[in-house]
Parts: C-alpha cells; sequence; structure tokens
C-alpha cells in the first residue's frame, strides 16, 4: 500500500517487512511464521493474557509479547529458540493442570487451539497429580449459547468481543485467581444479534451454541466459502455441511453457517440471521417438480421446461411485450441477472419485467442492513429498475414467469390466487416451498445462493464473487441453468455476454 | 534521633492535627513550592535528592514526575498508593494516623511540580477507619487554605478524593490500582503506555506510595542536600522499616536507609524472644527472597538486597525463629499468592495455585519424591513471563525459600 511506511526487521534469520504499528505476530504471521497464541485477535488491542505468544527479541532480557509489540527497524526477533519453546510448553501445561480434557465429547475438538498447540508445540508427559477443580460445565448465558467454565482458558476474547464490538458487555470476569470465571452480570443473558461471534472466537470449548452441541464432529465438516444472502451486507460466510461421511443420511446437510472474513464488507464478524441461514439451504426445500402444488414422481425438470418454452412461442412474437410478464428477484447473480436480460429483454423484446422480494427490515447500525436481499445493486448494475409488478400486470399476461417466492410477501395468497386464476400459463420457480406452489401450473425446484457460483454487489457497491459452496439436492437446479435451457429451447443465442 | 533527621512519624500529642503539624513547622515547603518555586525546579530537587519511591519498587520519584508530558491540555491526575497490601508491612497506616497532613503536604508539591489539580488516595478498604484521620486532615487544610480551589492564594488548585480499594492485593500494583480506581475489575494493564503517558481515565498519572510523598515536604523545605546527607548516597533517606516476627520489640522503625539487618533486627527490635534463634528474615514484605541467619550483615538498601538477591522491596521485615517450620512460611506464602492472584495471565493463574496445591498436599503428610523440584520448576514457569511484577512477586521467595531451606522442607516430603 502506497503512504504506508514499512520497516525491516528479522524474525527467525528471515528478513521480514512490515507496515509500521504492526504487531510482532501479525509480521511474523504475514511472513509465513506461526507464533501460536489464543488471547490476540486481530480485531481487538494486545490484552496480553495467555502468555502464549513470548518471543525473544535481540537486546532485551526478557521474552516479550509477539501480540503486543510493535515491529521497529532492525528488530531481531527469534520464535523458535529452547527458551520460547520452554514459555510456550509451560503456559501450555499451565492451561491443562485443571482443563477437563473431555475432548471426545467437545464440540471443539479437532479445531480447538488449545488441542493444536498442545500438538504442535506441548507434547509433555502431565505432571499434574492434583484433584481437578471442579466448575460449572452448563451455563446457559443466553442466545443459545452454553458456557463451560472447565474448558475456558479465560482468553477473554469474549469480553472483549462484547465490549467493543457490540457495545453490550454482557459478559465479565469475576472472581480472582484460579477461581476467576467468566459470567453474566446478575441474571441479564448476553442477548444481542451477534452473539453467535462468540463460539467462532472462543479458542477452545468453553463457549458453543446449542445448536451446534453434540451434532456432528468438526473433522467430518467441509468448510466452503460464500456470500450471506440475507442482507445487502453481503458478508463473507462459511458454510459447513457435511460430505457423506460418516452418515450416508446425516441429520443435517449444513451444520453451521459461521463468520468468514473480509475486512472490506464485514470484518471477522457476522450476524445471527446469517448464522441461522443454514435452515435456508437445508429446510423447506421441495423434493422436486410439482404440478398444481403436486409432488411429480420422477419428472426431469429439462423436460418440463419444454411447457414453459411451448407457452412462450404460442405467442406470437409482437404480443409478447404485452402479454409475457416475468417476475424476478434480486437473490439472482450479476451473471443470472444478465442472462435475463439477455433472453427476456434483448431476446423476447418483454418490457413487464418487475422484482419481487423480502420485505424490509431495518438496520441495526453494525452489519445489517435494511434491505433484506444480497444484490439489487446488481440489478441495477444489469440495467434493470426494479420494481413491485401490480395485480393487474400478473393478471393480464398470458404467460407468468415467476422467480422467487417474493410475491408472497406482498400479496395476500387470496389475491393472489385471484390474479393467478385468469393467467393461462403460469410457472414458479423457487428454491422453497411454499403456499404459491399450487397456484402454478409447475413449480420448479432451484438451488439457494450457496449452492450457486457467481458475483453479489453488496450495499457499499463491493463486487463478491463467490464459488459453489454445497452442490444443489437433486433435481435444483440454478436460475441461471433454467434461463439457458430457455434460451436454448427458444432458439435464442444469448451469445458471449459480459456479466452485469 | 536528633532534630535534624527526617521524621515521619512524629510523636507530640495530637500529631494529626493541623496545629500539631503547624507547630512542626507544616506547609512551609508546600508555601515555598507554590509561592516562590518553578515546578522544573521543584522536580530537579526531587530527583537531586534522589528519592526512590517506597512503595517496593524504588524507582526515583523525581524522574517519575518528569515523565508526565508538559504542555499538553487535558487533565492529568496524581494517584496516591494507600493499598498497602505486601504482608509485612504497616508504615503508610502509621503516616496515615500519626501524620496525615504531611502526605497532603506531599501531595500539594507533587501536584504542584507536575501541575495536577486533582488527587486521588487509593486507600486499601481494611483501612477505611483510618482514613476518617485523613478525612479530617483534609477538611482542615482546606479551611486553612492549603487544600483547595486557590492554594496560598496563589491561584494554584489541588481537589483530593479518597478512593477505598475493596480488598484485593493485585490493586497496589499501579495499573490495576488505576482500573480499579476507574471502576473496573483490578486487573494490571499492559505497558506501555505507562500511566505517566496515558494512566487514569488515559490522561498522564502520577502514582506514588504514601511514604514517598510525605518524604517530599522535608526535601523541599531543607533541600535535597540536607536529605541526601542521610541514607546512602543512591538510596537517601530514612525508611520505616515495619519488624515483626520473633523479636522482642515488633513495630515501626524509621532509620537511615542502608543500615544493616542485624542491627535492625537485634539493636532496634530487641533481638528474637529468650531461647529463640533467628532462623530466616524476609526482608522487605512477603515478595522480597528470604535471608537465611548467616545473611543478616547484608545492608537494607535496594543496591544492597539485589546483591544478596532479595528485595528492600516495602521494608517489611518479617523475623523468622528458629521454632518456625518453613513448610508452614511455605504454606502461608503459597496460598498468600494463589488467593491474591487477580487470574488475568495464566502462569500466575494457575502456577500460583498449584504451587499451592502441591504444598497443601504435603502439608498433609503426602509429599512425593521431586514435588520441591517441581515447586521450582513451576516458579520457573511463572518468573519473568508474566503480565504485572506479581508473577515474580510470587515465584522469587517461593523459589528462595525451597532452594535456602531445602533439607528442612524435603524431611516434611518424605515424612
Amino acid at each position: 500500500m502506497s503512504g504506508t511506511k514499512t520497516v525491516a526487521l528479522t524474525i527467525d534469520g528471515r528478513a521480514v517487512t512490515a507496515p509500521e504499528g504492526a504487531n510482532i505476530l501479525r509480521a511474523a504471521e504475514q511472513a509465513g511464521i506461526d507464533i501460536p497464541h489464543f488471547c490476540y485477535h486481530p480485531a481487538f488491542a494486545a490484552e496480553g493474557n495467555c502468555r502464549m505468544c513470548l518471543v525473544e527479541i535481540e537486546g532485551l532480557p526478557k521474552l516479550e509479547l509477539a501480540c503486543s509489540t510493535p515491529v521497529r527497524e532492525g528488530l531481531v526477533v527469534r520464535t523458535a529458540t529452547p527458551r520460547v519453546e520452554q514459555a510456550r510448553r509451560d503456559v501450555l501445561e499451565f492451561l491443562l493442570a485443571d482443563h477437563p480434557l473431555d475432548c471426545p465429547v467437545c464440540d471443539k475438538a479437532g479445531e480447538c487451539q488449545l488441542q493444536d498447540h498442545y500438538d504442535r508445540y506441548g507434547r509433555f508427559p502431565g505432571r499434574f497429580v492434583e484433584a481437578k477443580q471442579k466448575k460449572d460445565k452448563l451455563v446457559r448465558i443466553g442466545r443459545g449459547l452454553v458456557l463451560d467454565r472447565e474448558r475456558c482458558i479465560l482468553c477473554a476474547r469474549c469480553v472483549r468481543f462484547l465490549r467493543n464490538v457490540t457495545g453490550t458487555g454482557e459478559l465479565g470476569v469475576f472472581e480472582r485467581g484460579a477461581r476467576a470465571e467468566i459470567g453474566i452480570f446478575e441474571d441479564v443473558p448476553v442477548d444481542n444479534a451477534y452473539a453467535g461471534n462468540l463460539v467462532d472466537i472462543c479458542p477452545v470449548g468453553a463457549i458453543t451454541a446449542e445448536d451446534f452441541r453434540f451434532q456432528t464432529r468438526a473433522w467430518f465438516l467441509a468448510r466452503k466459502p460464500s456470500v450471506c444472502p440475507l442482507c445487502s451486507r453481503g458478508c463473507a460466510i462459511v458454510v459447513e455441511s457435511v460430505t457423506g461421511y460418516p452418515l450416508p443420511e446425516a441429520k443435517r446437510r449444513v451444520y453451521r453457517v459461521t463468520a468468514g472474513q473480509n475486512p472490506a464488507v464485514n470484518g471477522y464478524w457476522i450476524c445471527d440471521l446469517g448464522r441461522a441461514g443454514r435452515h435456508d439451504i437445508d429446510e423447506g426445500r421441495p423434493a422436486g417438480l410439482l404440478r398444481k402444488g403436486v409432488a411429480v414422481d420422477g419428472e426431469p425438470w429439462q423436460k418440463a421446461l419444454a411447457e414453459v418454452t411451448a407457452a412462450i412461442k404460442a405467442v406470437p412474437g409482437s404480443d409478447r411485450p404485452a402479454r409475457i410478464a416475468v417476475v424476478l428477484n434480486a437473490r439472482l447473480t450479476c451473471e443470472e441477472l444478465a442472462r435475463a436480460k439477455a433472453l427476456f429483454v434483448t431476446g423476447l423484446g418483454l418490457d413487464r419485467i418487475s422484482f419481487a422480494d423480502r420485505t424490509p427490515g431495518t438496520a441495526d447500525g453494525l452489519l445489517v442492513t435494511a434491505e433484506r436481499v444480497p444484490n439489487s445493486r446488481g440489478a441495477f448494475a444489469a440495467g434493470f429498475d426494479p420494481r413491485l409488478p401490480t395485480i393487474e400486470e400478473l393478471t393480464g399476461a398470458t404467460v407468468l414467469l415467476v422467480f422467487g417466492s417474493g410475491l408472497a410477501a406482498h400479496f395476500s395468497e387470496e389475491a393472489l390466487g385471484r390474479a393467478l386464476a385468469a393467467v393461462p400459463s403460469k410457472f414458479l420457480f423457487a428454491a422453497h416451498a411454499g403456499p404459491l406452489d399450487r397456484l402454478f401450473d409447475l413449480a420448479f425446484p432451484l438451488a439457494v445462493p450457496a449452492e450457486k457460483s457467481g458475483t453479489y454487489i453488496n450495499v457499499g457497491g463491493v463486487r463478491q464473487s463467490f464459488e459453489r459452496a454445497l452442490s444443489p439436492p437433486a433435481g435444483a437446479v440454478p436460475e441461471g441453468e433454467i434461463l439457458t435451457c430457455l434460451a436454448h429451447g427458444l432458439g435464442l443465442n444469448l451469445g458471449d455476454f459480459d456479466v452485469c | 534521633m536528633s532534630q535534624d533527621t527526617v521524621r515521619l512519624i512524629p510523636s507530640d500529642e495530637g500529631s494529626w492535627r493541623l496545629d500539631a503539624y503547624l507547630r512542626r513547622g507544616g506547609y512551609e515547603a508546600a508555601r515555598k513550592a507554590v509561592t516562590s518555586m518553578a515546578p522544573a525546579g521543584i522536580i530537579a530537587e526531587v530527583r537531586k535528592a534522589g528519592l526512590r519511591g517506597r512503595g517496593g519498587a524504588g524507582f526515583p520519584a523525581g524522574l517519575k514526575w518528569s515523565f508526565v508530558p508538559q504542555g499538553v491540555s487535558g487533565p492529568k491526575y496524581l494517584c496516591v498508593n494507600a493499598d498497602e497490601g505486601e504482608p509485612g508491612t504497616f508504615k503508610d497506616r502509621a503516616i496515615l494516623v500519626r501524620d496525615p497532613h504531611r502526605l497532603l503536604e506531599g501531595m500539594v508539591i507533587a501536584a504542584f511540580a507536575v501541575g495536577i489539580h486533582t488527587a486521588i488516595v487509593y486507600v486499601r478498604g481494611e483501612y477505611e477507619r483510618i482514613a476518617g484521620r485523613l478525612r479530617e486532615a483534609m477538611a482542615e487544610a482546606e479551611g486553612a487554605g492549603f487544600l483547595g480551589p486557590d492554594i496560598f492564594g496563589s491561584g494554584f488548585g489541588l481537589e483530593v478524593v479518597i478512593h477505598f480499594g475493596a480488598g484485593a492485593y493485585i490493586c497496589g500494583e499501579e495499573t490495576a490500582l488505576l482500573e480499579s480506581v476507574e471502576g473496573r475489575r483490578g486487573t494490571p494493564r499492559l505497558k506501555p503506555p505507562f500511566p505517566a503517558v496515558a494512566g487514569l481515565f488515559r490522561a498522564p498519572t502520577v502514582i506514588n506510595n504514601v511514604e514517598t510523598l510525605a518524604n517530599v515536604p522535608s526535601i523541599i523545605g531543607r533541600g535535597a542536600d540536607w536529605f541526601t546527607a542521610q541514607g546512602l548516597p543512591k538510596d537517601c533517606g530514612t525508611r520505616l522499616f515495619s519488624v515483626s516476627g520473633a523479636v522482642r520489640r515488633p513495630g515501626l522503625y524509621e532509620l537511615p536507609t542502608g543500615i544493616p539487618l542485624r542491627t535492625l533486627i537485634e539493636d532496634h527490635a530487641g533481638g528474637p524472644p529468650e531461647g529463640v534463634s533467628v532462623k530466616a528474615v524476609i526482608p522487605g514484605g512477603l515478595s522480597a527472597p528470604v535471608l537465611r541467619a548467616d545473611e543478616l550483615e547484608a545492608h537494607l538498601d535496594f543496591e544492597s538486597m539485589a546483591l544478596v538477591c532479595s528485595m528492600a522491596g516495602s521494608a517489611g521485615v518479617i523475623v523468622i525463629g528458629d521454632r518456625t517450620p518453613m513448610l508452614e512460611v511455605l504454606g502461608v506464602m503459597s496460598r498468600f499468592y494463589a488467593h491474591e492472584s487477580c487470574g488475568q495471565c495464566t502462569p500466575c493463574r494457575i502456577g500460583t495455585s498449584w504451587i499451592h496445591r502441591t504444598v497443601t498436599r504435603i502439608a498433609a503428610g503426602q509429599g512425593r519424591r521431586g514435588d520441591l523440584d517441581l515447586i521450582l520448576s513451576l516458579a520457573d514457569g511463572i518468573k519473568g513471563r508474566t503480565l504485572c511484577p506479581m508473577g515474580d512477586a510470587a515465584a522469587l521467595p517461593i523459589q528462595a525459600l525451597v532452594t535456602k531451606f531445602r533439607d528442612e522442607l524435603e524431611q516434611a516430603v518424605e515424612r
């Protein structure tokens, strides 16, 4: 970056440059040198609680904290000397002394910093022969979070998150010495829309989510990045799904959605709505094609799509703008919107193209925006003017193509039923089963955003491309594939269109 | 002691009252400082006097004052550390009881020198009644114009607030003290930034011990040369030695720095009672590594004590007689640090507790071979690795005790 001064230092004999003001831990990390730590988190000021990141600095008698010592020109740092290694072992031995070692039933096992650091930097025989301290193992602290005080290593990341990020400060450290423990104040529970992040930042299994506890093991999960589709912030998320092993019919496909990192969008956090997005991926999905709301067994969507092309073809070219209506939505990716534009506007010459999306909510001043769709900027960028259809517009159509279930949020089922009764050919493409299904001739199951690749443009104009995080259920396809097949069926060549 | 030496603890009738203090020449130094001296001149005089912090660390007070950035707008604070939590130390309470005006005068001078208008006296909770004397003295001083918005008519003002601690040893550590005053849980802060730059409410802050400030009026009143004529060249003046344990006359002794430990114990405190001999001495509060009976020739000043790998610390001298089992001393010591560790950083939180549990097991007759080495090794894991000096304060005395009295302790382990 221009304008940022850099300093040159030596870490483990390697010449490293780092931006002025960076700490040794980050400088080492960027040079690929791992300095183990528990309490340090890049989102917070260093607190120096865990003492795991102690390193040797030439000219200084004591070991120094890598997390709080800023880089300086000419600094010579050593992170792998016997003295440093001994200090790490000592910290691990202290942390493990009273630790319950209940890894076999701990949900953090497999992604636990204490396990990982012991595995890499510990591996000493235990010397602790005293009785381990007993502490509360099941403290419900609110928002579906469970605190296990025996596993807690008092890094206080959770306390700092609630003080610095949400500003709600529900957790504190109580008592002193080895009796010190995390807790809520009196009986006021953790209650904010970002509480789920506490599970992500807890380096051990002290704070776990009831939604995830005892459901699966961390090592069975495939972690794939995606972009959260639940508001126009477009936070980076990680979709964690079971890839097959060990249960062919696992209880869930997606076990959790966790925060991804994107400094330009969400930093390190996501809201609990985004986390609850796992339900959207797995629940309420239609089993297959529906005809008047009734499942059609074994009929491939490609074959059924021929009915859609036939209905469109039946409308003479010059009548199409008046008689074919299309309802899109802002969950479509930029690429899909461009394809829709090429098919419906350029190819078929339609002008009755509207959008139906979830109703807006309220912005919370942190990450959640009022707009509860991921890509309305993308719709504008594709040349659409997203507006809700009128009932008359729907009623007057001969052929109606509706993408998504957004209409249900704006019109009553009864009004839609009356409007659609007059439409001879009507087709729905939706990822979730809903009350609209039975009003349409055919309802095609779609992929959800996590099952798609593409690009969203967020509220701040940030373009984010993402890859498919998991495969759609059998028979469900992304809108883009539907659009391509429709074009093919209509004999239209969408050509090499530019995305958005 | 002659008239011409420092007397921090007066013995005249009603010595704590303003009129008695004025009879002893009280507030003349503050008047001189505030009305006729430049702040920089005061700091220079205190630096020249070589007054070292009496709380335990021995940091030169004038130097500390000079670290406060000058010419910066916004508030600055003076925090007086009257938390006096170091076991074996009971000197600050004597000043608060017998001579609270001397502390207030020292505060006025320090505040004027650094440009401070608000001072907080952080008094340990157990001294609540004692602090009544300070409160009375504050009212008297304000009534006489020695404290308050316009001191000696100079336009310089100083407001003093008393803040009580809630009983945590750690709040005697200066940054934990600041956290406590700010209304939070008393846990130390990472340094830097140092309090002189970002202290109370992140404003520049001077933190001085009660005894340190009580020395300031004489230094300003009589000059640095007069002060340095007492005690040692690099560690001047007198110290209040709190002597407890196996001596005939336990109590508080004000003596020049650098006197031999043996002189203090035998000549002043009367030596051990009949039939008891001195086995060990903790020379500077519980955190000072113990000395054996054959080390009593050592002198009581910061440098001499460092030479015998101990500390002058808070000058709390605990004399241990030959009838006291060292395992019991180790038990008291390890319980104290395990109980008082704030719990913020790993080595101190768990190390002190582990050591204490090991010592308790040995005391219960379930010692195992290797326990003493385990204790030494656990203390090694604390030493130099903690967030604040309390880690060393716990590890060093425990290691010294185990090392110096290993044979006796080994027998207890084997039993």
